[in-house]
């Protein structure tokens, strides 16, 4: 009995230790993010509550940000639009276009590791410097896009397309130039193409199907989980969207690119009033989170390999 | 034995960090200073030297100077001001410094200048009353005028006499320049390969036209206007100065003028542009080959306002809220220095610009005659108003509606009233958060 005690005692000790370890070996990022996140998330909630300049001290305001942005300021609710739509399309189009991508390159082709390589390559390219090699391209008066096309325009006889110089077309501008980092989303979907047991492929060649039939009934359904993983990530990162828009539109034309995000920015350095823009920033955090949750309920359609049912 | 050693160390370690924090190595106190020209850039050597000689010229302080990009400096600055961190001194923009003085994170230069009784105070005679009244707050100096920015015309003499034109022909009203302007105007296969004048291009803005008929986007209460027929007239004379153009043709020739990277001007595709002092520079530094001159922005034909917009630097004193009286001692005197008539001489060498120092400046650029003439025309330039609710009113707020009148969007009148709606709804929320 006394040894089984002892035994117990030494197991428990050890399991002391661990979690003293674990906690140091941990201590540096808790204190990291209690530092520099924790505390500036608390105090940017209280700043929502003030009226704050960036120099004098913060005054309490209540409700009255929150009052601001929702009842009497058009431009919020523009760029909130504007936010939106760049989700609702970039999203699913981002996810197209990763998923065909991995397919194409999953394919036994001389040079695949190359191939692999060039699409995952504009992931490491600045994006500022990406913004102004495409601000180039698509050059309405001088672009080589417009000049690729100019037989197309002289066919159906129409005026070359004016890109991101058009409220009209300059949302859906920046989404195609945010495909250009498809190969980002392209990698996870080709590990996990790469997962898929050959059993299955095999069963399926015995039973005649075609890669159509193979690709719908096998490697999409057994991809849903990165399709899923990227659907959600592309969600809170389409909400944040800002650097292609600060860096090519500046918000414009007529405010059509002025994303959300872009809108805080300037409530903040330019117009100095961090109350609205902590409010904003709040807003923003709790719409990415209903949206998230309400994404989460897909989950239920996700296959999960070697899960039952 | 150890331990003793240890301690030691660790006390000559701090007494060390604490000396070199108050009084910098050689025992003086250290001013900090920032500047807009970092380490490689041309001007960076010569403004080191004016603060090098500052440095031999005294033992008790000593400035050490900092020079960041130009663009990075105000993300620099405007962090270091909200987190309490910035420079002893520093530069900023002079039509805000009523903003940093609300918030008290500025010295009262009145106040050190009504403390001083040396003969090198500063002699505030020798500044122009309109760019002290910018650094002024409830009547009492926060900052002093550093540079003097001034919009004029720029001509190109060689296309002057390419059409049979002279200097005694430089446009002086707005009628004038229109008919003038016309006069260069070249179109190829329905390109445009030259035109005279845009008001729109270069450094001519909506306000500073506007600012030449006596209106302004707002009045003397920060009530937006924009509604007067003035306004419209304005807008609509500026839209319609090319109107024989299509907005692609504009556009197309508007673009492959940033292309050529030099600025229409200086490539010669335009005859007249708007510009600031600054493109003087830029053309000696480019080597320009062509003849050119300056000459008071046109004015409209009737009861115009000789005005241009100034867009000048102030000098400041930060507190930085650690009542540091030494610090502050040193900051007043090494500003004393640098607002003096010889140091704003060798600013304006080193850099280029124009120094807000009059004297300092007309005995400067006597024997040149367009630094002389952009000189004269910061005699009447004017700073934006500070308005609290829209700081950046002529930039990014307005951008939206300007492009869309210059674009030919909507009508004047629609784009106008849009826009007032916009700074009104901007004024409302701010003044509910700041009953």
């Amino acid at each position: 009995m006394k040894e089984r005690t002892n035994k117990k005692g030494k197991f428990g000790d050890i399991k002391k230790q661990e979690n003293i370890a674990g906690y140091l070996f941990a201590s540096p990022w808790i204190l990291g993010i209690l530092i520099f996140a924790t505390f500036p998330m608390i105090a940017s909630l209280f700043i929502t509550f003030t009226k704050y300049d960036m120099i004098s001290n913060p005054i309490w305001v209540g409700l009255a940000n929150y009052k601001n942005l929702f009842f009497h300021d058009s431009i919020f609710w523009k760029s909130l639009w504007n936010t939106i739509y760049h989700v609702l399309i970039s999203v699913p189009l981002g996810i197209v276009a990763g998923v065909i991508l991995a397919l194409l390159l999953n394919t036994e082709v001389k040079g695949m590791s190359l191939y692999r390589t060039l699409f995952y390559l504009p992931n490491v390219v600045s994006i500022v410097a990406m913004s102004l090699l495409w601000l180039w391209l698509f050059q309405p008066n001088l672009g080589i896009i417009n000049e690729i096309l100019a037989p197309l325009y002289k066919l159906f006889k129409m005026e070359p397309l004016r890109w991101y110089a058009d409220a009209k077309t300059s949302k859906m501008t920046l989404i195609v130039m945010g495909l250009w980092t498809a190969g980002g989303s392209m990698v996870i979907y080709l590990a996990q193409m790469q997962d898929i047991p050959k059993s299955l492929y095999e069963s399926a060649d015995v039973d005649g199907a075609g890669w159509l039939t193979k690709t719908f009934k096998i490697t999409i359904p057994l991809m849903t989980p990165s399709i899923f993983f990227n659907f959600v990530m592309g969600l809170i990162g389409g909400f944040q969207v800002f650097t292609l828009a600060y860096i090519m539109t500046s918000g414009g034309p007529n405010r059509s690119t002025y994303y959300y995000s872009y809108y805080l920015f300037d409530k903040m350095m330019t117009d100095r009033n961090m109350g609205e823009a902590s409010a904003m920033a709040w807003v923003l955090l709790l719409i990415v989170l209903v949206i998230t949750v309400l994404a989460l309920r897909l989950n239920k359609y996700v296959f999960y390999l070697g899960e039952e049912d | 034995m150890k331990k003793i050693l240890s301690i030691l160390m660790v006390l000559a370690a701090i007494v060390g960090l604490v000396a070199c924090d108050k009084d910098g190595k050689d025992g003086r106190t250290e001013i900090t200073f920032w500047h807009m020209f970092p380490v490689g850039s041309v001007p960076y050597a010569k403004v080191k030297k004016v603060v090098d000689n500052y440095n031999n010229s005294q033992e008790e302080y000593k400035v050490k100077a900092t020079g960041f990009g130009f663009w990075d400096y105000w993300d620099k600055i405007d962090i270091a001001i909200s987190s309490r961190t910035t420079p002893d001194l520093g530069l900023n923009t002079i039509d805000n410094v009523k903003y940093r003085a609300n918030g008290k994170v500025l010295y009262n230069i009145s106040e050190l200048i009504e403390a001083d009784k040396t003969d090198n105070n500063i002699d505030l005679s020798e500044f122009r009353d309109a760019h002290l009244e910018n650094a002024k707050f409830e009547g009492e100096l926060f900052a002093m005028p550093y540079s003097a920015t001034t919009r004029v015309l720029y001509y190109n003499l060689d296309l002057f006499e390419e059409v049979g034109l002279t200097e005694a022909d430089v446009p002086k009203t707005w009628s004038e320049l229109k008919t003038i302007a016309k006069m260069f105007d070249k179109e190829k296969g329905g390109k445009i390969e030259r035109l005279g004048f845009d008001p729109t291009y270069g450094q001519a803005t909506y306000h500073g036209w506007l600012w030449q008929t006596g209106e302004d986007f707002f009045d003397e209460n920060l009530n937006v206007t924009l509604n007067t027929q003035t306004h419209k007239d304005v807008l609509q004379w500026m839209i319609d100065f090319n109107k024989e153009y299509s907005v692609t043709q504009l556009s197309t020739f508007g673009e492959s003028n940033q292309l050529l990277g030099t600025g229409p001007f200086a490539s010669q595709r335009v005859a007249m542009i708007i510009e600031v002092d600054d493109l003087y520079i830029n053309l000696e530094d480019a080597g320009a080959t062509f003849r050119y001159g300056v000459a008071p922005i046109p004015v409209p034909d009737e009861n115009g306002v000789r005005v241009n917009w100034g867009s000048g630097f102030s000098i400041e004193m930060y507190d930085n809220g650690k009542k540091n009286d030494e610090k502050k001692a040193g900051a007043y005197d090494f500003l004393k220095y640098l607002m003096s008539y010889e140091t704003q001489q060798e600013l304006s060498k080193a850099t280029g610009w124009l120094m807000s120092h009059i004297s300092a400046m007309k005995d400067l650029v006597k024997d040149d005659p367009i630094k002389k003439k952009l000189l004269e025309e910061v005699g009447y330039s004017v700073e934006r108003r500070y308005v609290p609710y829209a700081p950046q009113w002529t930039a990014g707020d307005w951008q939206p509606f300007y492009t869309r009148a210059t674009e030919r969007q909507d009508s004047v009148e629609k784009v106008l009233a849009d826009a007032r709606a916009f700074y009104q709804e901007k004024k409302d929320n701010y003044e509910r958060t700041n009953k």
